[in-house]
């Protein structure tokens, strides 16, 4: 009774285990996206609005569901925060690194908007815009090999966690 | 002074924590009275206050041998250009073009770098190495002892008035300090009784009021309304066409739009208050503009101001220029901003 009890826990995690990878594999183009829009949404708020750039964060943090909320929230409360005297790249570098476990974007996409942290607020319109607009279009390249992935493990990942539950409770059994 | 110390933690701040650090070492009797603080990328640190400069040595002590200083990095520079920017360099575009940036608490930053050209006109400045804080210290009270002589008891106002001196004297200081009193109603004379009355300060470089997002940081009175950052020809116009103000105020007046309208501003019956740059009134004579307004009498009071060891000296002239109270009494307060 015992044993048949752990075969089902064996096989029901293994099936939840395959479902949790195959969601992340789903999401991450999802979130880049949005990442995407997001960024578009701060060069107009730079280029149209000339909108400081913690308030600029804070509201487009607003409009966004975490987990990516939360990484231009904390950013902008980090640049509001008069104690802390961080400069805008560390509060966003430090934002992202907090942050990006939530997330179910990878090394590569991190990668793109760590390194967008380096030049922002620090030059004028012309030049921010650019940088965004370079970030922006890596992040593309980034999202058509999420969906590529997706296409290709999303299904698998599913039936593979029930699978090696399976193969874990005859192994043992 | 307890005021004072107060706003001096504010303006700390801003720079990053090595130089925090340095100037937190300094006794408070000094930080108190610092009127600029210059930070030069690989160049020693430098403090001016009371007439005098000296270094900041890398222990946080006053010296004055160039080489003891401490040589603020390239990073500090980041540092305090990415902190007096609001973290927004991109929101500062007029600014840079300008070579200023004003901050919270009305302090103004001047800045030197490299000028980036378009057609041959100054676009903006990048590799900003040198900054010159300039610490803007509300000094109420300045005014007490001038507004008396301002006075215009016939129409219930103040006169037309020029207020001259040199750069570093005080002129800032003191028409906020009248705006205060003019809005607020204090005549400091016995006989003058009349309420406060409508002020229009025109803040082309957001140094008499130290606007941030339009609210000023000083007291300017509770009739007082500021145009901030507007050029001060087109500000004055709109001020008069706009908000109706008895009395406007103006800083360092001297292009030929400013003197037009001030003589617009004449007609439509509206005191001005302006400042302008020099050490004794033949020296603002010399200037073309002022000149003409001068001679068609358009001030009916001149005030002359200049700063000793001791304190200030004010000396009061009427319309045609005569000497009116040859006192040159010293004033309380030494340490003002230009």
């Amino acid at each position: 009774m015992v044993k048949l009890i752990g075969a089902v826990l064996v096989i029901v995690s293994g099936t939840l285990f395959g479902f949790y990878q195959a969601a992340q594999f789903a999401n991450r183009p999802k979130q880049i996206r949005a990442f995407i829009l997001a960024l578009q949404r701060l060069e107009t708020e730079i280029l149209y609005g000339f909108t400081p750039l913690a308030d600029a964060l804070g509201k487009i943090g607003q409009q966004l569901t975490d987990p990516l909320k939360s990484i231009f929230t904390e950013a902008a409360r980090r640049l509001t925060d008069h104690r802390s005297s961080v400069t805008a790249q560390e509060s966003w570098q430090f934002a992202v690194e907090e942050q990006w476990k939530h997330t179910a974007m990878k090394q590569s996409e991190k990668n793109i908007i760590y390194q967008f942290g380096f030049t922002l607020g620090t030059s004028d319109r012309n030049d921010q815009i650019k940088h965004i607009r370079l970030a922006i279009n890596q992040l593309q390249h980034e999202e058509a090999a999420a969906q590529n992935e997706q296409g290709r493990y999303e299904k698998m990942c599913r039936s593979l966690g029930l699978l090696a539950g399976a193969l874990i409770v005859i192994l043992i059994y | 002074m307890g005021v004072l110390s107060m706003k001096s933690s504010t303006w700390v701040c801003i720079f990053p924590s090595s130089i925090q650090e340095l100037l937190s070492k300094l006794p408070e009797p000094i930080l108190d009275r610092i009127e600029e603080v210059r930070v030069r990328q690989e160049r020693p640190l430098e403090l001016n206050y009371a007439g005098q400069f000296h270094y900041v040595s890398r222990r946080g002590v006053l010296t004055d041998v160039p080489h003891e200083g401490y040589r603020p990095t390239r990073e500090d520079g980041n540092r305090l250009l990415d902190f007096i920017t609001n973290h927004s360099l991109y929101t500062m575009e007029e600014e840079l073009r300008k070579g200023y940036i004003t901050i919270q608490g009305g302090h103004r930053i001047g800045l030197a770098g490299r000028a980036v050209l378009t057609k041959g006109h100054v676009d903006h400045l990048r590799d900003i190495t040198s900054f010159n804080i300039r610490i803007a210290r509300e000094m109420q009270g300045v005014g007490d002892s001038i507004i008396p002589y301002l006075l215009d008891f016939r129409h219930q106002t103040v006169n037309h008035t020029l207020i001259v001196s040199p750069p570093q004297h005080g002129k800032t200081t003191l028409i906020r300090d009248l705006a205060r009193l003019m809005s607020t109603g204090q005549w400091r004379h016995p006989e003058a009784k009349w309420k406060g009355l409508k002020v229009g300060v025109v803040d082309e470089r957001s140094e008499i009021a130290g606007c941030m997002k339009g609210v000023p940081s000083f007291d300017v009175g509770p009739r007082t309304d500021v145009l901030d950052g507007c050029p001060k020809a087109e500000g004055m116009m709109m001020m008069i066409r706009s908000m109706s103000p008895d009395v406007m105020l103006v800083d360092e007046i001297g292009r030929p739009e400013d003197a037009e309208a001030i003589r617009e501003a004449l007609h439509a019956g509206i005191r001005v208050i302006a400042t302008a740059h020099g050490g004794e009134l033949e020296d603002v004579l010399r200037r073309p503009v002022l000149n003409k307004l001068m001679s068609d009498e358009l001030f009916q009071s001149y005030v002359v101001l200049r700063r000793s060891g001791r304190g200030m000296s004010r000396r009061f002239y009427d319309a045609r220029r005569r000497l009116l109270h040859p006192d040159g009494l010293a004033m309380k307060g030494g340490g003002m901003d230009g």
